[in-house]
């Protein structure tokens, strides 16, 4: 695939990855973009094993979403691991009570497993099916399902509405 | 339960990505960077692969050519270099324990060296 054809494909998919990777990042904006390039720049170098078997969009979050797991498994005091997030920033507009809902949002979501979290972003945030997630966690459709009820009720608990 | 509302907060929560330009291009710098290093590497295995044809190439030819000659124009070694061959024979049968010690040496030295160069390709 050649580079001119591989950013032509991302430039329809940049937004939506970026919002996915920003949600996992719990708002850091920063490192949701710096993550997105990394997979980017890797989804790049494996375009020429791109059989078209899957939709482009939905092997380019398979690859953004490893990228966020490495990323989380690497050793490193601050910002994003797996287990005890911490809100860093929220990307919002500046109106208070939407920085509010963000917080909320995000605390809720940075306490789900990271699996439940993934499932609850991409079916809620991204509008992708559930063999579309499925396929990008690598995993059944029924448990796909079972995440995104078990992350509905964890979050019922975590958020005050 | 009634799960209604959390999902329509979560569906009016959205984040919002804030438009940056910057991206795609600092996206496709990278992109050429790692192509530069993609293509580096490339050249730096064509090369490694063309030097070990020829000399393959070479060492067959030669090693041909060798036994042609030898064939062709048959010698008797006692008839030349007025026993130097001998003598030379009688030294490296004699000394040949210590002689081994620096082509053990070269071996060794050979190998790390390759290794080495191995590793800097793979950190490329």
């Amino acid at each position: 695939m050649t580079q001119e054809r591989f950013i032509g494909l991302v430039r329809e998919e940049q937004e939506p990855l970026r919002r996915f990777l920003l949600a996992l990042c719990s708002g850091n904006a920063a490192l949701a973009d710096d993550i997105a390039q990394d997979a980017l720049v890797r989804a790049y170098v494996a375009s020429g094993s791109f059989l078209g078997l899957a939709k482009f969009r939905t092997w380019l979050f398979r690859i953004a979403y490893n990228c966020f797991i490495d990323h989380c498994r690497k050793p490193h005091p601050e910002q994003v691991s797996l287990e005890g997030r911490v809100v860093l920033s929220i990307a919002s507009d500046n109106a208070p009570d939407a920085a509010f809902r963000y917080q909320q949002l995000y605390g809720g979501l940075d306490k789900l497993p990271e699996k439940e979290k993934t499932a609850i972003i991409l079916f809620y945030f991204e509008d992708r099916s559930i063999k579309e997630i499925a396929s990008i966690l690598q995993i059944p459709s029924g448990t796909v399902k079972y995440h995104l009820s078990s992350g509905r009720t964890h979050l019922k608990q975590l958020i005050r509405l | 339960m009634n799960d209604q509302p959390i999902e329509e907060f979560l569906r009016n929560n959205r984040p919002e990505v804030k438009d940056d330009p910057t991206f795609l291009l600092e996206t496709q710098r990278r992109m050429r960077e790692v192509e530069g290093i993609k293509n580096e590497v490339d050249r730096q295995r064509r090369h490694g692969h063309l030097a070990l044809i020829l000399t393959l190439a070479i060492g067959l030819v030669a090693g041909i050519s060798v036994t042609v000659l030898a064939y062709l124009y048959p010698i008797d070694l006692s008839t030349v270099g007025d026993g130097k061959l001998d003598s030379i024979r009688v030294f490296l049968n004699t000394w040949k324990n210590y002689l081994l010690i620096p082509v053990a040496g070269g071996i060794i030295a050979l190998t790390l060296l390759l290794t080495r160069s191995k590793d800097a390709t793979a950190r490329l």
